[in-house]
């Protein structure tokens, strides 16, 4: 349940990003999160979280996309740079030598917000 | 509407603190292990040996992480060894705020070594650096043989790897040679001890190890 803790970070974050604005946000519509595999993110955790601690903010009712990002490493051995599922851990499913260096997977951060402002003036 | 795009870093906060606790840490000349496991896979069993074999060589301490009661200090007060309780109270894991504060309580000055004991717990302890030297990842052998592949977060970033319990091996079906090379599919490099709190097995060259681990900057 580190669902729960992050998306509590993520909900700061993106309030205090929305307030920042000049004109400040009147509503947020959307949040996109970049998250990647490693980080083994039970989405529909994260959504219950992300619907309990936006209420009564002004991102209640907003939608929260998570874009997943895989895992992808480079082969030292073969060059092979590609997604690892995991299966094989980090094992390259090309040469079969352990995949030293990793190029995403561990993300974990805010990316986007859609978001409405005042614009009578 | 408006759509912003921006990259705000959600493990940011945690990260700082953990920093400021390397700083700490290094100002001492202490090293931090922050050890993660199953529950009942057996950590405490093992600092308890740590302090049956090591309270005299060894300046260290320990702090345990749970979410609830306090059975596991107590477990480890009985051996006259530093121990303080860090509650989490429902969360799953120690993040670095609450592990900077708890240190801050011991006498550092008079320490070698600290080891967390995480909350019991295969995948969220993984995600948070609590400011540690190294990461001890800890399998016992009534689990899964295949565990390193499904939580390869935590099998990827552990400095060392131990499988524990080895002495109930005969009695199980549990396929030792399968487990380390799925262990070794994840992470090919770091020191792999396979040990048993119970016979004593094993225990002597991880403490060695961890004896001698030494900070790098």
């Amino acid at each position: 349940m580190h669902e729960f803790s992050l998306c509590h970070t993520l909900v700061e974050k993106m309030l205090e990003e929305a307030e920042k604005l000049t004109p400040p946000s009147v509503r947020v519509t959307k949040t996109v999160l970049a998250c990647g595999r490693l980080r083994q993110i039970v989405p529909e955790y994260l959504q219950a979280a992300y619907e309990a601690l936006t209420q009564g903010t002004i991102a209640e009712n907003s939608i929260l996309e998570i874009r997943e990002i895989p895992i992808v490493g480079r082969c030292s051995a073969c060059g092979r740079e590609g997604e690892l599922d995991m299966s094989e851990g980090f094992i390259c499913p090309k040469c079969a030598a352990p995949v030293s260096e990793m190029i995403s997977g561990r993300e974990l951060f805010l990316e986007q917000m859609e978001i409405e402002q005042d614009e009578t003036d | 509407m408006r759509q912003i795009k921006i990259y705000q870093d959600l493990m940011g906060e945690n990260d700082r603190w953990a920093r400021e606790t390397r700083e700490l840490l290094a100002g001492h000349g202490i090293v931090m292990a922050n050890l993660i496991g199953s529950p009942g896979c057996g950590k405490t069993a093992l600092l308890e040996q740590l302090a049956d074999r090591l309270h005299q060589t060894l300046r260290f301490a320990v702090l345990e992480g749970d979410i609830e009661t306090a059975n596991d200090a107590r477990r480890l007060a009985r051996k006259n060894i530093l121990v303080s309780q860090l509650l989490t109270k429902g969360s799953c894991h120690l993040e670095a705020k609450l592990v900077h504060h708890a240190l801050r309580d011991l006498p550092l000055a008079e320490l070698d070594l600290v080891v967390v004991e995480n909350v019991g717990n295969l995948v969220c302890p993984a995600e948070f650096d609590i400011g540690e030297q190294v990461k001890i990842a800890m399998l016992s052998v009534t689990e899964g043989e295949d565990k390193p592949l499904k939580y390869p977060l935590l099998f990827r970033e552990a400095g060392a790897v131990l499988l524990s319990k080895t002495d109930l091996l005969p009695h199980l079906s549990f396929d030792i040679d399968a487990c380390v090379a799925n262990i070794r599919k994840i992470n090919v490099d770091s020191p792999l001890f396979q040990l048993s709190s119970t016979s004593g097995a094993g225990v002597t060259d991880f403490f060695a190890w961890l004896s001698n681990l030494r900070l790098t900057s």
